[in-house]
């Protein structure tokens, strides 16, 4: 959809306008429920992406287009995956302790877990080492920035992120 | 991991290393090829995570998201006002339509004042139909936009209404059918057919006023 049209549909939709809202669920969807994805359990997904379009409408009174439309809603999208993670505070094996994190996180045995494609593998991870990853090598964040968002220091944001590719190493192929 | 750099293979790749450590890896590399392997891999890693692709959600999420949009854009019809939509309900139901075109109060309806050209049909039935099917496609058209607007009660007591109308309205047709010159049974399709646009005319005003 081209940018003009999906900026007027901000502006509509920041006034009420529903239809307008919907195209903007339609060209972002894929978008925020592929983070949601990645960086919580699936079947939570779609419950946190209605949420994300929910804040999202309650909120676009206060979007100021100082940035992308695009990039607004994907900075909500990980703040409210963040406050999921905090309110329900069930973490599995929050980070990753030594070198064989999917086999603890998992207790699966190596030859099935072969069998899994990448993302499925990246699912496995354990979840603070998952966010990391998702948040540096996916979404481009800077171990500054996921530190202050997860509670944690750089540090840890380093060596998480470097468990979970050496971890994933295995998984590259489709 | 028996090398002492492969656990700083990952901030060398990201670029993160003062130069010194970096000086110092490059002359491991240099010399292990396990380390190299193993960068290559994390690299191919890097890759494989920047080319991951976004996959819309298996069911459509929208009507959910919509259903809790209108929930907090809703607003509530005070008592007068769902009094006002039930009009044609309480008009309508039990033949009542019947004894007030009798006692000639129908036509005296002041909120049939804006629709001049839907008084007196009997003449020309078949214009004043075709003109009061096109308004009311158009209102039902609008309403079907606006209805999101209007809350659960509110759109349940004007749809109750409009399939009162809808079923006098069929009942008038059929009447007719077996009856077309009469001056009576047209003038009742047409009184209903005006009550049923001054309900959708109402629930839509009341719509868009929330818009
Ligand atoms: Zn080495």
């Amino acid at each position: 959809m081209p940018r003009q049209v999906l900026e007027a549909d901000v502006a509509l939709a920041a006034s009420g306008d529903a239809d307008a809202f919907e195209r903007l669920y339609r060209a972002h969807s894929a978008r925020v429920h592929s983070l949601v994805r990645r960086m919580l359990d699936g079947d939570e997904a779609d419950d946190v992406t209605q949420d994300v379009f929910i804040r999202a409408w309650q909120k676009l009174g206060t979007f100021r287009g100082e940035s992308a439309f695009g990039t607004w809603l994907h900075r909500l999208t990980v703040n409210v995956v963040l406050a999921r993670r905090k309110s329900v505070g069930v973490e599995r094996g929050r980070f990753i302790t030594d070198d064989q994190p999917l086999e603890r996180a998992t207790g699966r045995r190596e030859t099935v877990e072969l069998s899994m494609d990448f993302e499925e593998a990246l699912a496995r991870l354990p979840d603070g080492a998952r966010q990391v990853f998702v948040l540096h090598d996916v979404e481009g964040y800077r171990h500054e920035e996921i530190a202050r968002m997860l509670g944690v220091v750089p540090g840890t944001s380093k060596s998480q992120l470097h468990h979970a590719r050496m971890a994933l190493r295995r998984y590259l192929d489709r | 991991m028996n090398h002492q750099w492969t656990d700083r293979l990952s901030e060398y790749l990201d670029g993160e290393l003062m130069s010194a450590e970096r000086d110092a890896l490059e002359t491991h590399l240099a010399g292990c090829a396990h380390c190299r392997d193993t960068l290559a891999e994390l690299r191919a890693v890097v890759a494989r995570a920047q080319s991951l692709e976004n996959r819309a959600p298996a069911a459509d999420l929208w009507p959910e998201i919509h259903a809790r949009l209108t929930v907090r854009r809703r607003f509530s019809l005070t008592v007068s006002q769902l009094l006002a939509a039930s009009i044609a309900l309480v008009v309508l139901s039990g033949g009542g339509v019947w004894l007030a075109l009798r006692d000639g109060s129908g036509t005296s309806d002041p909120t049939m004042a804006a629709f001049p050209q839907l008084v007196a049909p009997a003449g020309t039935p078949v214009a004043w139909r075709a003109r009061t099917d096109m308004a009311v496609a158009q209102l039902e058209e609008t309403l079907a936009q606006n209805e999101s607007r209007l809350d659960t009660a509110t759109v349940r007591v004007v749809r109750q209404n409009l399939g009162i109308i809808d079923r006098a309205i069929e009942k008038a047709q059929r009447a007719l059918q077996a009856d077309p010159g009469s001056a009576y049974l047209n003038l009742h399709l047409a009184q209903t057919m005006r009550r049923k646009i001054e309900l959708l005319r109402r629930a839509n005003a009341l719509a868009v006023a929330e818009s």
